[in-house]
């Protein structure tokens, strides 16, 4: 390969899947991580064909993976025929298909339809030949092992991609923070928060190594915000409360605000102006207009205030971000204070990264303020640096951190190649060098 | 999805999205990849509303020689424009200056993402071409008595296309002939490679009696005899020859069979890939099945000599 083939960067999220090429600066691809194929959805179990599974077996060799009995059944190109991305959602509406998520929390749960995603997504979007291009994959903070081997089978063996590399998406979204004005030093520590549709993880990395004993995630992310949006919609009685307005209202309308009440009564003052009107077009070709009113700030309060959404998660993000450095080892708390890094669709409201590096720093200088006091105001702390940073990448943080390292010219000394694989086998990749580390540009 | 897709989706769904009614141009900046080392930059260099698309291909020299560039002239004509350091060909699209209909709309947009296929046909239209002639010129002879010229068929068109692979075309008078080199890096793919190269051969024995005739050999075949950078005798190279019969080449079908017959070797390697994730659901499953099997296999727990409280034994009496 005598020109350089850019690198192939996939980010497989719960919710979303991000693809493109190393040295863009926007994914070619954004679609939902999902695969329809023929037969029931999932956790229908059993044939899909409606007859027994495998007649000749004794029942008891059967089963075990759940569905998919009919697997040796099939001598054809039925394995060929699905869908994914917003394709499987379409095809999922109609008969025949069913629709499976194969990622969950974070993890790849199913094996067989994540190598056909794969598949599908290398060879009909990317459309690039796995020989001739390096990988760069991402994986949850706290990704077992085993899981990382499967990966790795799957890309050399089925693929036979060039080479891999795996990366923990929090310190890619650390990387994809070095585009911001305010970062002076390309360190890899920092507190990464990062929100999405289902969960909102709190990930403290040092030196790109996570602290895996001090991550904290919380039941609050984007989806809860657009029911919430939905519920003021609905408590109020507007014409149209479906959870696709909801989401476009949320995207569209909402910000955070420095204080509920002082916003209540702004509200209240500038009425003409703080008050938004939202049309919608109702299948039939009607149109209908939805009042956008104070849901514009409430709902990207239950962050802060979480007790107005739900009744038994309490603990404001603020508070959670402060106890996730707590539990750090002492010596990288003031690093993982003064770069806080936002990634994820869901930290993307206007100020968000104000409010929160406001209300972390009371925390911390109350508890200064109470530490000195007990040391009878004979010892002056120096202070602590608490800074949030926000940056134009957040929405696709850690796939952006994945170009921005992919395109380095050191990024293929760092992945494991095909050569490579074949020598040592799967356990080769428990161990990957740290990309963009110190003593790499 | 068994067939591959001919043009580049990237290019298309980024189009469409900005020739979409009330769409506000932005900028882009993006670069793309395509099988056998082509690559695409898509770009808006001037103004958010003017984009420029440039393709890049290893083979384009060799391309030009077959009459690449006049093929790219049909197809693109006034959108044209001076190709970008770096790239090979490029076109320009404004977004101020769009046709009007929605038709025409999507017909530009399907053209530009057909570039890389347009690009490649090039040489297969001059051979089809070619072969038409040839025709012509044999109605007038037996085939005894045809001059060499028209027995032995034109020149042979090598396109270069990857490192080490190439396509071969030559037309004769009653066919044309499409060779392609192969090599597998690994030895699993030579496997199911033989597999599906086997099919592809016995395709006409089971009945498609108008597909192509399909010949796949170790060795080089006759038609390349001569050519320079082709080693004679068996070697790791796979040579599979398609010989396209005058059926496939009238001029409704043209198109189509340049498609396809392009995408040959992606689609080739993809099913190969494919048939191998098949092959691990299936491992996997009986993995699954076996560890079921074990988990039930416990061995029972062996029954412990039972005693009462104040120590005695029970025996079995009888």
């Amino acid at each position: 390969m005598a020109p350089q083939t850019p690198a192939v960067v996939m980010d497989n999220g719960t919710g979303y899947t991000k693809l493109g090429f190393a040295g863009n600066d926007s994914p070619s691809f954004v679609f939902p991580t999902a695969i329809a194929t023929k037969g029931p959805a999932a956790g229908a179990g059993g044939s899909g064909s409606g007859r027994p599974a495998v007649g000749q077996k004794p029942s008891f060799l059967t089963g075990g993976a759940g569905p998919g009995g009919h697997l040796s059944a099939k001598r054809g190109t039925e394995d060929l025929d699905f869908f994914i991305g917003d394709e499987a959602l379409g095809a999922a509406a109609g008969p025949g298909y069913g629709l499976h998520y194969p990622i969950r929390h974070g993890q790849i749960e199913n094996w067989d339809q994540m190598e056909r995603f794969w598949s599908n997504s290398i060879f009909k979007y990317l459309r690039v030949e796995p020989e001739d291009h390096y990988f760069l994959l991402t994986e949850p903070p706290l990704n077992p092992p085993e899981n990382r081997e499967n990966t790795a089978e799957i890309m050399f063996e089925s693929f036979n991609c060039a080479g891999l590399y795996i990366a923990v998406q929090a310190v890619l979204a650390l990387a994809a923070s070095w585009t911001s004005s305010k970062v002076q030093d390309r360190s890899l520590t920092g507190t990464v928060i990062d929100s999405g549709e289902g969960v909102t993880h709190v990930i403290p990395v040092a030196e790109g190594y996570v602290i895996g004993s001090s991550i904290k995630s919380i039941p609050i992310a984007g989806r809860d915000i657009t029911y919430f949006v939905q519920s003021l919609l609905r408590d109020r009685g507007e014409p149209d409360s479906s959870l696709k307005t909801a989401e476009r209202i949320k995207e569209e309308f909402c910000y955070v605000c420095p204080d509920i009440v002082k916003e209540f009564a702004r509200f209240d003052r500038e009425a003409d102006d703080r008050f938004k009107h939202y049309e919608v077009q109702q299948p039939g070709g009607r149109s209908v207009t939805v009042d956008v009113g104070y849901e514009r700030f409430l709902a990207p309060e239950i962050f802060f205030n979480p007790e107005i959404y739900s009744s038994d998660f309490l603990t404001p993000l603020p508070t959670i971000v402060d106890t996730v450095i707590q539990t750090s080892p002492i010596d990288v708390r003031r690093g993982l204070y003064k770069n806080i890094v936002l990634s994820g669709g869901s930290t993307l409201y206007k100020d968000f990264g104000r409010r929160l590096q406001r209300d972390i720093r009371h925390l911390v200088d109350a508890r200064i303020k109470a530490s000195e006091a007990r040391a009878g105001n004979q010892a002056k702390s120096g202070g602590l640096d608490v800074q949030v940073i926000t940056h134009r990448r957040q929405r696709h943080g850690p796939w952006f951190g994945g170009s921005l390292l992919g395109q380095t010219p050191e990024f293929r000394s760092y992945c494991h190649t095909k050569a490579e694989y074949d020598e040592i086998g799967p356990s080769i990749v428990r161990r990957f060098a740290l990309l963009g580390g110190p003593g790499s540009t | 999805m068994l067939l591959l897709d001919y043009g580049n989706l990237l290019i298309e769904s980024l189009l469409k999205d900005r020739f979409a009614p009330g769409a506000t141009p932005t900028s882009i900046d993006q670069i793309s990849g395509e099988f056998d080392n082509t690559s695409f930059h898509i770009s808006t260099p001037e103004s958010k509303s003017k984009i420029l698309i440039s393709l890049a291909i290893k083979c384009y020299p060799e391309l030009v020689k077959y009459g690449a560039e006049e093929v790219l002239q049909r197809e693109y004509g006034s959108l044209i424009v001076q190709p970008e350091s770096g790239y090979d060909f490029s076109v320009g699209v404004d977004l101020e200056q769009l046709p009007e209909s929605e038709e025409e709309k999507t017909d530009l947009i399907r053209r530009i993402s057909l570039m890389k296929r347009n690009a490649l046909a090039a040489p297969f239209e001059q051979a089809f071409d070619e072969f038409a002639s040839l025709q012509e010129q044999a109605r007038q002879y037996t085939s005894e008595s045809a001059p060499q010229g028209v027995r032995e068929g034109g020149e042979v068109r090598a396109i270069h296309y990857r490192e080490e692979e190439a396509i071969y075309i030559k037309a004769s008078h009653d066919r044309v002939t499409v060779i392609f080199s192969t090599i597998f890096r690994e030895e699993t793919d030579r496997v199911y490679g033989k597999v599906f190269l086997q099919e592809f051969v016995d395709a006409r024995k089971r009945g498609v009696q108008n597909a192509p005739q399909v010949l796949a050999r170790d060795d080089p075949p006759l038609e390349l005899q001569g050519i320079p950078g082709i080693k004679a005798g068996k070697g790791e190279v796979t040579y599979v020859t398609f010989v396209l019969f005058p059926r496939h080449l009238t001029p409704q079908r043209r198109a189509e069979v340049i498609s396809h017959i392009e995408t040959f070797r992606d689609y080739f390697h993809y099913h190969i890939k494919a048939s191998k994730a098949y092959i691990h659901s299936r491992m996997r499953r009986r993995t699954a099945d076996f560890l079921q099997v074990l988990r039930r296999a416990r061995p029972e727990a062996e029954e412990k000599e039972r005693k009462t409280a104040s120590g005695r034994t029970f025996t079995v009496k009888g």
